[in-house]
C-alpha cells in the first residue's frame, strides 16, 4: 500500500472558507471551534532529540500548556503532558509519558527553542453515519518568529489529514480527495523542517564530534591548521551557553575543544614554529584552568543522587550540607568564570588564534614536517604513540605506583584524540574499532584517576566547610563514608584494568594497527 | 502496561461507567489508554460510537489469528482507544475452554499490546465464566463497582471466595468501590459507614447517583467530555486519583 501523504499545502489566495466549501461538496463533517496555538520546537544544543528521530515542542493553546513528543519514524499520535513552566531540563518536569521518554534522550542537557510557529487551526472531523470522527483534517495558517525575536513571517498554510486508528480505508478516500480532486500538493514535510529552514537552523548542525575529511596527500601544516579550526569553531560555538549556564555541556565541551586543541598543538609535531606551539600552549593551558572550578562542581552536582544512593540510608541525609555548600558556591565560581570568558585576555587568544590559524601556509616551510603528505605524518605519529602507550601499558604491574597509570592515561589520550584528528584518512571501521577498545581502556583509566581526585576533593571541601562552620559531625561522616566507597571503587577500577588493557593489547587490535600505521617496512610482521 | 478490569457478578451496577469514564481521565492526563469491551451487550462500544463489529468474532480473536492492534477503532479522543465488542462474545467461553491454557488466554493476547498503552480497561460482562477467570488473570487491579445494599456485600464476598478458591500467581488487587451512591437513602448511608471496616481493600470515593451520569447514553461519550465540572465528574477524578496512588 502506497504511504499517505498527511499533509498538504493550501496556493497561496486560497482561504479556509474556500477549502471548507470544496470538502463541504464532498463528504460530511463537523467544525470544532477554531482556535490559535503557539508551537515552540525544542531540542538540546547537539540536537538530540533529531538524532534520536523524535521531535518535541511546547504547545500553548486555549490556555493549556503542553509538552508533546513526536516519534518521527513510527505513524502514532504524539504523547503529550501538561505543564506549567517554560520546559528545560526533564528532571524539572512533572511524572509524565513525555518526561518517561525525554529524559534518557536529553540527559543533562537543556531544551533550547529552536523556532516558534504560531498558528490559527480550525479542525474539521468527518463523521459516519453515528456521528462518529473517522478522520480529522486540520487547517492551518502559519507564521514562524526565529526564539531571539529577530526573524518572523509567514509560512504556507497547509491542511493535514490527522488518520483515526482503524479507519484507514476513510483515511485513504479522504487523501484522493484532497490529492485529486482539489488538486492539492502534498507538503513533502512537517512544518517544523519548513520553521527551521525559515530562521536559518539545519538539523544537526552542531554536533560535538570530530568529522574532518582530510586529503591523504595535502601538506601537513594546513591539515593540523584545518582540525584546529574545527575545534575553535567548537570552542566558540559553545561560548554563549558556557556564559549563560544554559546546561554543564557547554563548558564540558569547551573543556574538550580546548584539550583537543592543546593536544593537536603538541602531538601533530613539527608543523608549526616552536615559539608558536609554546605560546598556544600555555594560553589554553589558562583556558583549561580558568574553566576547571565550574567543571568539579558540575560533576558533582549532576550526579549527586548518585553519590548519596551509594551510602547507607542511615548516613544519606547528613550529605544534604554538601550540596548546599556546593550549590552556594556555583553562583560565585560561575560568575568568575565568565568574567574570565569576557576578558581582554581570552578575547584576544581566540582573535589572534583565528588569525594565525585563517592565515593560508606559507608557500615554503622549512619546518621538518610542515610539507610532509598529511596521511604520512600522521601515520608516524599514530604509530610512535600507539607504541609509547603498548611499553608503557605493558609495564604495568598490581603494584605499580597510580603516576605510571596516569602517565599511560594521557598518552592514551593523545593517541585517542590523533585517531579522531586524522580518522578520515583510513578505513572507518578499523579506526572505529581502534576507538572503541581505547575508549573501554580509557575509561577505565579515567576512573581510577578521576575516583582519587574526587575523593580528594571532598576531603578538601570537608576541611574547608568544617572551617566555615558549616559541617555538623553527621555530615563530616557522611562525608567520610562517600570517600571510602571512591577509593573503593578506585581499587576495583585498579583490578579491573588489566581486562581492559589485554583487550587494547590483543592480537587482533595490535595486527590492525600495524596494517594501518606501521612503516611500510613492517606492515603484515607479526609482532 | 497496566491493565485494570472493571468486573462484578452483578450487572447493572456501573462498570461501564467507570471504565468508560476513568479511561477518558488517564486519556486526558497524556497516558496511552484503551478500552477493551468484552460484553457482548456492547454498551462501551456504544457510548463511543463504533460498530460493534468484531472480524471472524470471538473464535478468530481468541485463537489469535488476528492480532488485537489491528482491530482497534480510535474513539473521538486523544490517546483514548476502543477494542470493540461482537455479539459473538456471548460465546467466548466456549472459544476459550477450546484454547492451550484456557484460563490465560485474554492476558497472553494483551501482551503484545504491553508497549502501546500505558493503561487497559477491560469492560466485562456480568456472570462469573471462563472469560471473567480470564480477566483476574490479565488484570492488575481489579475494580469491583458495587451498588451499596446488602446483597451487593454477598456478591462481594463470593467474589472474593472464588479468587481466594483459586490462588493464582499475579492474582489482581481487589478494589471495591461504591457507585450510584444515593446520600437520600438511609441504608447507603448505612453502608458507607460499615463496609470500610469488613472491606479495607475499598476505596474511599464513591460515585453519587446523578442523573449526568445516565446522560452518558444520550450523549455517546464520556460524562468529563460533556460535563466535567459536574459533581459525578468530579467524583471519578477523585477515584482516579486514589486508584493511581493504590496501583
Ligand atoms: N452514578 C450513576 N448515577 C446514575 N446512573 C448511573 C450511574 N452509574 C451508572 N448509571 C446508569 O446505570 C445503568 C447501568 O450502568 P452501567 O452500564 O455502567 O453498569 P454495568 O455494570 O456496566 O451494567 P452491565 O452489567 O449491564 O454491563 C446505565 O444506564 C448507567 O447510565
Ligand atoms: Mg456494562
Amino acid at each position: 500500500m502506497a504511504e499517505i501523504a498527511h499533509e498538504y499545502l493550501i496556493p497561496d489566495g486560497i482561504g479556509s472558507e474556500d477549502i471548507k466549501d470544496l470538502i463541504r461538496d464532498r463528504v460530511r463533517f463537523t467544525e470544532d471551534p477554531a482556535y490559535e496555538v503557539t508551537r515552540r520546537f525544542l531540542d538540546s544544543f547537539d540536537w538530540r532529540l533529531y538524532r534520536a528521530h523524535a521531535a518535541v515542542e511546547e504547545r500553548l493553546d486555549a490556555g493549556r500548556r503542553r509538552l508533546l513528543w513526536r516519534d518521527l519514524r513510527a505513524d502514532v499520535p504524539p504523547l503529550m503532558q501538561d505543564i506549567d513552566a517554560e520546559p528545560g531540563f526533564a528532571w524539572d518536569l512533572h511524572e509524565g509519558p513525555v518526561r518517561d521518554r525525554l529524559e534518557p534522550v536529553l540527559g543533562v542537557r537543556r531544551l533550547l527553542p529552536l523556532s516558534e510557529v504560531w498558528s490559527r487551526v480550525q479542525p474539521l472531523r468527518l463523521l459516519d453515519e453515528d456521528d462518529k470522527t473517522v478522520v480529522r483534517l486540520v487547517l492551518e495558517d502559519n507564521r514562524f518568529r526565529a526564539p531571539d525575536r529577530d526573524r518572523e513571517g509567514t509560512l504556507a498554510a497547509r491542511i493535514c489529514l490527522v488518520p483515526v486508528r482503524g479507519y484507514a480505508a476513510d483515511l485513504r478516500k479522504t487523501a484522493r480527495m484532497l490529492n485529486q480532486d482539489l488538486g492539492l500538493e502534498p507538503a513533502g514535510t512537517g512544518v517544523l523542517p519548513e520553521a527551521l529552514a525559515a530562521v536559518g537552523r539545519r538539523p544537526g548542525d552542531y554536533s560535538s564530534k570530530l568529522d574532518y575529511h582530510l586529503d591523504p596527500d595535502q601538506r601537513a601544516d594546513a591539515a593540523a591548521k584545518e582540525i584546529l579550526r574545527g575545534l575553535l569553531a567548537t570552542l566558540e560555538a559553545n561560548l554563549e551557553g558556557t556564559k549563560a549556564n544554559l546546561d554543564s555541556e557547554f563548558l564540558h565541551d569547551l573543556r574538550v575543544a580546548t584539550r583537543r586543541t592543546r593536544s593537536a598543538l603538541t602531538q601533530i609535531k613539527g608543523v608549526f614554529a616552536p615559539d608558536l606551539v609554546e605560546n598556544y600552549k600555555t594560553r589554553f593551558a589558562w583556558v583549561q584552568q580558568i574553566t576547571g572550578p565550574v567543571r568539579d562542581l558540575d560533576v558533582y552536582l549532576l550526579d549527586f543522587d548518585g553519590y548519596q544512593a551509594c551510602l547507607p540510608a542511615p548516613l544519606q541525609p547528613g550529605l544534604d550540607p554538601l550540596q548546599e555548600f556546593l550549590q552556594a558556591h556555583y553562583e560565585d565560581t560561575h560568575q568568575t568564570l565568565a568574567h574570565a570568558l569576557e576578558s581582554a585576555k581570552f578575547r584576544d587568544l581566540l582573535t589572534s588564534w583565528r588569525g594565525f590559524l585563517e592565515t593560508p601556509v606559507p608557500e615554503r616551510s622549512a619546518i621538518r614536517n610542515a610539507m610532509r603528505p598529511t596521511k604520512e605524518v600522521a601515520d608516524a605519529r599514530i604509530w610512535s604513540m600507539y607504541r609509547r602507550v603498548r611499553k608503557a601499558g605493558r609495564a604495568i604491574a598490581l603494584n605499580s605506583p597510580a603516576p605510571e597509570l596516569h602517565e599511560l592515561r594521557k598518552h592514551c589520550k593523545k593517541l585517542r584524540y590523533l585517531l579522531e584528528f586524522f580518522g578520515s584518512l583510513y578505513p572507518k571501521p578499523q579506526v572505529g574499532t581502534l576507538v572503541k577498545v581505547l575508549k573501554g581502556l580509557l575509561n577505565n583509566l579515567g576512573k581510577f584517576q578521576d575516583l582519587a581526585v574526587q575523593a580528594n576533593y571532598l576531603r578538601e571541601t570537608a576541611r574547608r566547610m568544617h572551617a566555615a562552620g558549616s559541617a555538623e559531625t553527621d555530615t563530616l561522616l557522611a562525608m567520610g563514608s562517600l570517600v571510602g566507597d571512591l577509593f573503593n571503587r578506585q581499587r576495583q577500577a585498579r583490578v579491573e584494568f588489566s581486562g581492559r588493557f589485554a583487550d587494547f593489547d590483543s592480537e587482533a587490535t595490535q595486527a590492525v594497527i600495524r596494517d594501518l600505521f606501521a612503516p611500510a617496512r613492517k606492515r603484515g610482521q607479526r609482532s | 502496561m497496566t491493565v485494570i478490569g472493571v468486573y462484578n457478578i452483578k450487572g447493572g451496577v456501573g462498570k461501564t461507567a467507570t471504565a468508560i469514564n476513568l479511561a477518558y481521565l488517564a486519556a486526558e492526563e497524556g497516558r496511552r489508554t484503551l478500552v477493551w469491551d468484552l460484553d457482548p451487550q456492547a454498551a462501551a462500544t456504544y457510548y463511543f460510537r463504533v460498530r460493534p463489529k468484531v472480524k471472524g468474532g470471538s473464535k478468530a480473536l481468541v485463537r489469535g489469528k488476528r492480532a488485537l492492534d489491528t482491530l482497534i477503532k480510535g474513539t473521538d479522543f486523544d490517546n483514548l482507544d476502543l477494542l470493540p465488542a461482537d455479539f459473538s462474545f456471548r460465546n467466548m467461553d466456549l472459544a476459550l475452554e477450546d484454547a492451550k491454557r484456557p484460563t490465560e488466554r485474554l492476558s497472553r493476547l494483551l501482551t503484545p499490546l504491553g508497549e502501546e498503552y500505558d493503561y487497559i480497561f477491560l469492560d466485562c460482562p456480568p456472570s462469573i465464566s471462563l472469560v471473567s477467570e480470564n480477566i483476574f488473570r490479565a488484570s492488575d487491579a481489579l475494580l469491583v463497582p458495587m451498588i451499596p445494599t446488602t446483597l451487593s456485600t454477598r456478591t462481594l464476598d463470593q467474589l472474593l471466595a472464588f479468587l481466594k478458591g483459586h490462588d493464582q500467581p499475579g492474582e489482581p488487587r481487589v478494589m471495591p468501590l461504591l457507585t450510584m451512591v444515593d446520600h437520600r437513602k438511609r441504608l447507603h448511608l448505612d453502608l458507607i459507614e460499615r463496609l470500610p471496616g469488613q472491606y479495607p481493600g475499598l476505596l474511599d470515593t464513591h460515585i453519587p447517583y446523578a442523573s449526568d451520569v445516565e446522560r452518558m447514553g444520550v450523549h455517546r461519550q464520556p460524562l468529563p467530555a460533556y460535563a466535567p465540572s459536574s459533581a459525578a465528574a468530579m467524583a471519578y477524578r477523585a477515584l482516579w486519583e486514589e486508584i493511581k496512588s493504590k496501583l
